[in-house]
């Protein structure tokens, strides 16, 4: 009770700071007088209220959630479910992790499950390797199939072909779950409404700066986020790392579909149109490899802007359903916002504040525009660490994450679609795992 | 010189640069993936890297 009364004091906090900070902002815009500038302040003002609107609801929404969730928690306590869990491991060359990963499924609490690994056609000792993990119990057993190579998303609807369970629980083959994890997702079962599952995901190599601000966007800018819209009931993305599907619903939406780059998404959508809720877990911890250098930061976002454009775009025609599926509508929307509006926005008031800078010789604009930002994902650090009992030290690279990270990234977003919009053919990737989880 | 026009020009510098960094990081990333062998399927791979390993990311 205590934590969520300091939440609630921080946020009227934020709210004031950010309300005197954008006031200055249009203050210090207000005096310049050319037209053309007015235009482009009216423009950054609006997208800047959009922003933080955003930003603030989906933290409101997250405490709300949390809130909820604690009172919950006794209740929650006698639910045992005991459905049947198929985790399906989707594994093409992953000789490296199996040996980590494989073990933190093994060791889970929920007293039934059935490990399902998929061997994607491999070419290294991914099979001989997670054979030496086969058992089978009373009730909890492991088994290994092998299949020529198709990629990802039929390896998984081969696994769920092959699977006996009520529930489909998706990991990454590098992923290494906490050993509640699938006890706790399995819980949000007994609701019939609710057909998936997502989970937290957090980045186990953190041994650098950039590992480090992933691991802040992912408690901040992935983690809250889905803890916001799960107060909606409509999470837009499963992470691939962790994930949980009833049988049923993934049947009805017709599995995985193979035609774009980002099959979670693409389920994930699916199952929106159908009219399924989706909840997310904050305590189901996935540990995931985040790439440590630079170019491989880019390859990733690269494949992750294209993969969402090519699920939007495939879903495009929901767009325009307000009426009849509004929650698709508005997760598409949400999307596209978030892939495609916010990067250029943001670029381009960064560029057009340097042109002011230029011409006007007024500088202080962009402190007040980074002041604003980095104050809201500092808030949001500072909430996830009370929340997950991250590291303290993740608040303070808040300020390295908007000086430059999320910038960075926005550039490969508006790269990537520009590349998408003019067809660009993309070519598969080719991931080195150093098995740092 | 006042604290915070200090800390404006800084970001403003910063801001500039990372710019700048982010486009050439972008291209020198393109670069890369184009020096390597271009494939259409799975199969091309498999045939080509042999022990090597690909995978989404």
């Amino acid at each position: 009770m205590v934590k969520q009364f300091i939440l609630i004091l921080l946020n009227i906090l934020i709210v004031l700071i950010l309300g005197s900070l954008l006031y200055i902002f249009y203050d210090k815009f207000q005096h310049i007088q050319n037209i053309f500038i007015k235009t482009g302040v009216v423009i950054v003002l609006f997208f800047t209220l959009i922003i933080i609107s955003r930003y603030m609801f989906l933290l409101y929404f997250s405490i709300i959630k949390l809130i909820m969730k604690t009172s919950d928690e006794e209740k929650n306590k006698r639910v045992k479910t005991n459905f049947k869990v198929s985790i399906i491991v989707p594994a093409y060359n992953e000789e490296k992790v199996l040996p980590k990963s494989l073990p933190s499924l093994i060791a889970q609490t929920h007293p039934n499950i059935e490990i399902i690994v998929v061997d994607d056609g491999s070419t290294d000792l991914t099979y001989q390797i997670a054979k030496n993990y086969e058992f089978e119990s009373d009730t909890k057993s492991l088994k290994v199939l092998t299949k020529p190579n198709s990629g990802k998303a039929n390896a998984i609807n081969y696994g769920i072909k092959h699977a006996t369970g009520e529930l489909i629980m998706v990991v990454d083959a590098d992923s290494k779950l906490d050993k509640n994890a699938v006890e706790l997702m399995a819980g949000y079962f007994i609701n019939p409404e609710i057909a998936a599952v997502a989970g937290s995901v957090y980045v186990s190599n953190q041994n650098n700066l950039i590992t480090k601000l992933q691991a802040l966007e992912y408690v901040e800018g992935l983690n809250m986020v889905r803890n916001g819209q799960a107060f909606l009931k409509l999470v837009n993305i499963i992470p691939g790392p962790i994930g949980m599907f009833r049988k049923d619903a993934l049947y009805d939406v017709g599995l995985y579909d193979d035609d774009t780059f980002a099959e979670d998404c693409d389920v994930t959508l699916k199952l929106i149109t159908k009219g399924y809720k989706i909840d997310f877990e904050s305590d189901a911890v996935a540990y995931t490899e985040a790439p440590e250098h630079i170019l491989d930061l880019i390859k990733q976002r690269y494949r992750w802007t294209r993969g969402i454009l090519q699920a939007i775009k495939k879903h495009k025609y929901l767009l325009w359903h307000f009426r009849k599926k509004p929650a698709a509508s508005f997760t598409m929307w949400y999307m596209l916002f978030e892939a495609v509006f916010w990067p250029f926005m943001d670029i381009w008031t960064n560029l057009f504040i340097i042109y002011l800078s230029i011409i006007s010789g007024v500088s202080i604009l962009i402190f007040f525009w980074w002041v604003m930002f980095t104050i809201l994902d500092m808030a949001g650090a500072l909430y996830c660490v009370l929340v997950t009992g991250e590291s303290l030290s993740l608040v303070f690279y808040a300020v390295f994450y908007r000086l430059f990270f999320i910038e960075f990234i926005n550039i490969a977003k508006i790269l990537s679609t520009f590349e998408e919009w003019f067809g660009i053919e993309m070519s598969w990737g080719k991931l080195e795992r150093k098995g740092n989880l | 010189m006042n604290i915070l026009a200090f800390l404006s020009v800084l970001i403003l510098v910063i801001t500039f640069i990372t710019l700048i960094f982010g486009i050439i990081a972008y291209f020198l990333y393109k670069t890369r993936e184009k020096n390597k062998p271009k494939y259409s399927s799975y199969e091309e791979i498999l045939k080509d890297m042999g022990d090597e390993y690909i995978y989404f990311e």
